[in-house]
């Protein structure tokens, strides 16, 4: 069938052409490429909302459809005299991630955003009086802001921001500021300290007057800066510690001789400040006046240094953060939203100075970066939390975590009645042995460098000598947990007074209902020699009462009577004596769901509040009358389970999650978060 | 600063994990989760004046927190609460042996005494005075000693020859919008709260001016009951002329 050939050719050519077409449009789709390639590697801090997640839980037509998006569409629409009717009007493409970043360094930190851009026209529009504001350069557009503090720059594709803020510390270091063509002018009354001053600033001062003029001298990067440190610092620090600006004295005069200023006018303040106070006052404006210019110079270097990162960011080609390994493995595609925090240590140690005495301490020692994520689905809000830890720290977090719930515990756990509970296990013997370790790496340093390290070994070893940490962990073996089942009603007494017909008062006492919760608090402890030891002595002293096996603390001063009783290699306290009796008698009935029971023996660390469970529970009268009552109920009503859990460290991360229910009829997190905005709004 | 934040943000959740028990934190975060819901409480503020028909008489001041022994008990054993210093115990003595002093040297103040009991919460001041217009005196003076700007706007006088006892209130001006101020859960705190005034006279009453007071059945006694956040709204005023059998 030879005859078919040629057909069947064409079909083949045309599948492929299609591909290589439909190749070709799938490229140039993700040639618009996602703006994290924009984001340099030494961004400190990077947070991510992913435009895709959000509005597939909600429709950017549900979106304007919503309180708080008409709201934001009503709001622009005034402000800037023109109808809009949607957020796909302001040119922003939404199924893309936006980014915030900033740029840390000694002399200036950036604030940045990246938006990115589906209509760069529409996002125009959004501009009133564009013509005068926005300079175009090619495809590039840029915009600065009235006050020349932030910039504005976009194509086609991306939307960037930057706002910049200079560290005061850096220019107290005269030298540095001098580089810059700024001084640091100050009001002293020193003459022995502005003669110091003064020299110094005048030298460097003539080598750099020219260029500050002509040219930018690139802000500097932290990576750069980091050696430079020398023994600048104290100076720094002694003379910003001078700086008193009410001060006026006789002697300030001298002051202006600090300045290059030679002026007449300088020459007679200088002579009447010697010779009469009032001076001082003209003085003091000359100062203010002064200072005014070198703030003006400093935020037209600023605009200066953002006008270069812009440039950067648009024109040249750098590493991005991609290639950072915390950032890259802190991704989540599932996440609504991300914040990554770059290693804490390192940042830390960079900028120490700005921390003045902190400096070099080291406090962050051993910690990394740190992200959150923000989850939401049809069930719950989820924030997930993760720190990055050293080695050697996360080993000794990993020994201390080494130890699951008492599984005893969970039989005293009704999940159909519980308000709450919060479990927690630890290995009391680990944690003893590690806690001088992980004590000495984080103060250690913090103590003084060197000074005190002998100091705090020294303490390390007593510690472990005074305590036998074998024998404390068989008192308390390190997992307790605390639970809420229910509320009960109790008679209180109270004095009032009645008064008779011809008002003679008389003291009265009456009884009214309390409501409080039962609560039952409980730790497994599997040497319990202590513990009789403390309770015979509580005895003696009339501290402790015993009937049945359950002991009760005589303290007049408490307001709720507190049980307590040892069974089965747990000790327990609680303040209901029914609770205790039953305990004690093997008759608590209760029965945990599995979510619960997986919740507190999986994880180190749970926390569960219900709500629901509270509705209803608490008499009006307690509440403080049937209306209060009805939006308290109403409210708890509303709230799902709230839960909090510690999860297992993986590697050197140390992680733990907190996630909020949302209550039936609600479709998704993000649509009942923003009926929650409605709702308050309202 | 912003380094202190820092290392307080970040060593939370790790802290959180590895918290060692303090038994005296973990008392009071158990105190905040039992009292949750006793959001309201009562308290009841009680003012006797027994008048004689020369003009003398005695004061009894009565603050009786009773009613919210379970709260004020566990909020005694907290340091603050919502934000307010929690006084000790040794403080509210201190304070109360002032007020004594204070009115031990007043003018035409004499046979003062104070009883506080920590068991039930309740307190209480008495003294005997010349005149009854000398409580407009310590009033006045209070105010100024605790920087109060507040123009006298309660007074207390007796005319022996008319035999007319009146009580001048005014309710301060700005006490309704300054309450408004509070936050909702501090507001609570006057849910319930009550204020009671008996004036007992030697000589039969007569006549009453303020419609929410009541007469007693010797007609000698003259009783005024009001909740404390009507008083302070303006809903209540506790001004009355009482004129006795001449």
């Amino acid at each position: 069938m030879t005859g078919c050939s040629p057909l069947k050719n064409n079909f083949i050519q045309m599948k492929k052409l299609l591909v290589a077409l439909s190749f070709l449009f799938l490229s140039s789709l993700t040639y618009a490429q996602d703006l994290v390639k924009k984001i340099p590697s030494n961004a400190f801090t990077v947070a991510t909302i992913k435009g895709d997640n959000v509005f597939k839980l909600m429709f950017v037509k549900d979106f304007n459809e919503s309180f708080v998006g008409k709201k934001l569409l009503t709001e622009t629409s005034k402000s800037l005299d023109k109808n809009f009717t949607s957020v796909e009007d302001f040119g922003i493409n939404l199924e893309k991630n936006m980014y915030y970043f900033n740029q840390l360094s000694d002399s200036i930190t950036y604030n940045c955003f990246l938006i990115p851009l589906k209509d760069a026209s529409r996002f125009e529009n959004l501009i009133t009086d564009k013509e005068k504001k926005i300079k175009v350069d090619g495809e590039i557009r840029t915009m600065i802001l009235p006050d020349s503090t932030s910039i504005i720059k976009w194509n086609n594709n991306m939307m960037y921001f930057v706002t910049g803020s200079i560290n005061s510390s850096f220019f107290a270091d005269s030298l540095k500021s001098a580089r810059y063509g700024i001084k640091d002018i100050r009001y002293q009354d020193e003459i022995s300290l502005a003669d110091s001053t003064m020299t110094a600033t005048d030298s460097t001062y003539v080598t750099t007057d020219e260029p500050m003029v002509e040219e930018v001298i690139a802000p500097p990067v932290v990576k750069a800066k980091v050696q430079k440190k020398s023994g600048k610092k104290s100076t720094v620090k002694n003379k910003s510690g001078k700086r008193k600006k009410g001060v006026k004295s006789k002697k300030a005069p001298k002051k202006v001789k600090h300045n290059e200023y030679d002026s007449a006018e300088y020459a007679v303040t200088d002579s009447v400040g010697m010779a009469s106070l009032p001076a001082t006052d003209d003085q003091y404006d000359q100062y203010q006046q002064e200072q005014a210019e070198q703030e003006a110079k400093k935020k037209q270097l600023t605009l200066e240094w953002m006008t270069v990162q812009a440039n950067q960011i648009f024109n040249s080609n750098y590493e991005s953060i991609e290639s950072n390994k915390s950032y890259a493995a802190s991704l989540d595609k599932n996440a609504i939203a991300e914040v990554w925090v770059s290693s804490l240590q390192d940042v830390y140690n960079s900028l120490s100075p700005a921390f003045g005495s902190y400096g070099k301490a080291g406090v962050m020692k051993g910690y990394g970066s740190l992200t959150a994520k923000l989850f939401m689905d049809n069930k719950s809000f989820r924030i997930s939390t993760g720190l990055e830890l050293a080695k050697e720290q996360a080993d000794s977090y990993k020994k201390i975590m080494n130890r699951k719930l008492n599984k005893k515990f969970l039989k005293y756990v009704d999940s159909e009645k519980a308000i709450g509970f919060m479990g927690y296990a630890i290995d009391t013997k680990a944690y003893l042995e590690e806690l001088p370790k992980l004590m000495q790496q984080t103060y250690g340093s913090f103590l003084g460098t060197n000074k005190m390290d002998e100091e705090i070994a020294l303490g390390s070893e007593l510690f472990s000598l005074l305590l036998d940490e074998e024998a404390v962990s068989k008192v308390v073996k390190g997992d307790a947990l605390f639970i809420i089942n229910g509320l009960n009603s109790r008679d209180v007494t109270y004095t009032t007074y009645d008064y008779d017909e011809d008002y003679n008062q008389t003291e009265v006492t009456k009884t009214k209902k309390e409501t409080l919760p039962d609560f039952l608090f409980m730790f497994s402890s599997e040497d319990q020699r202590l513990m009789n030891k403390l309770i015979r002595y509580g005895i003696n002293k009339n501290k402790v009462s015993v009937s049945n096996n359950i002991y009760k603390i005589e303290e007049k001063k408490s307001p709720i009577d507190i049980y307590f009783m040892i069974k089965d290699g747990i000790v327990f306290f609680g303040n209901s004596l029914t609770e205790m009796q039953s305990i004690n008698d093997n008759s608590f009935r209760a029965s945990i769901s599995n979510t619960h029971k997986t919740l507190l023996s999986k994880n180190n660390f749970s926390f569960l509040f219900n709500a629901k469970n509270l509705v209803g529970k608490v008499p009006n009268e307690e509440i403080g009358g049937e209306e209060t009552a009805k939006k308290f109920n109403e409210t708890l009503g509303k709230m799902g389970n709230v839960y909090m859990k510690s999860n297992p460290i993986k590697g050197n991360l140390v992680s733990a999650d907190i996630s909020a229910e949302i209550p039936n009829g609600h479709e998704n997190a993000l649509k009942y978060l923003f009926t929650l905005i409605e709702n308050a709004a309202k | 600063m912003f380094g202190d934040q820092i290392i307080v943000i970040f060593k939370f959740p790790v802290t959180l994990i590895i918290t060692s028990m303090n038994l005296r934190q973990f008392y009071k975060l158990l105190l905040f989760i039992v009292l949750i819901p006793a959001l309201s409480s009562c308290f009841e503020i009680v003012e006797e004046i027994n008048m004689r028909n020369n003009g003398t008489g005695d004061v009894i001041l009565t603050i009786n927190l009773s009613q919210s022994k379970t709260k004020v008990a566990s909020v005694m054993l907290l340091d603050s609460i919502q934000g307010y210093k929690v006084p000790s115990k040794q403080k509210i003595q201190s304070e109360l042996a002032e007020a004594v002093a204070y009115l031990k040297k007043s003018e035409g103040i004499s046979n003062v005494k104070s009883s506080s009991d920590f068991t039930n919460y309740i307190a209480t001041i008495s003294f005997t005075f010349k005149d009854v217009s000398n409580i407009n005196n310590i009033t006045k003076n209070i105010l100024a000693k605790q920087k109060i700007k507040a123009t006298n706007t309660s007074s207390y006088s007796y005319n022996k020859a008319t035999k007319t006892f009146s009580r001048k209130y005014q309710p301060v001006a700005n006490a309704k919008s300054e309450f408004n101020k509070l936050k909702n859960q501090d507001k609570a705190v006057f849910n319930g709260a009550m204020y009671t005034s008996i004036y007992r006279f030697e000589s039969p009453v007569t006549n009453v001016t303020n419609p929410a007071s009541n007469l007693s059945k010797s007609k000698k006694a003259v009783m005024l009951k009001s909740n404390i956040i009507n008083l302070i709204n303006g809903k209540v005023n506790v001004s009355n002329q009482i004129q006795l059998l001449k």
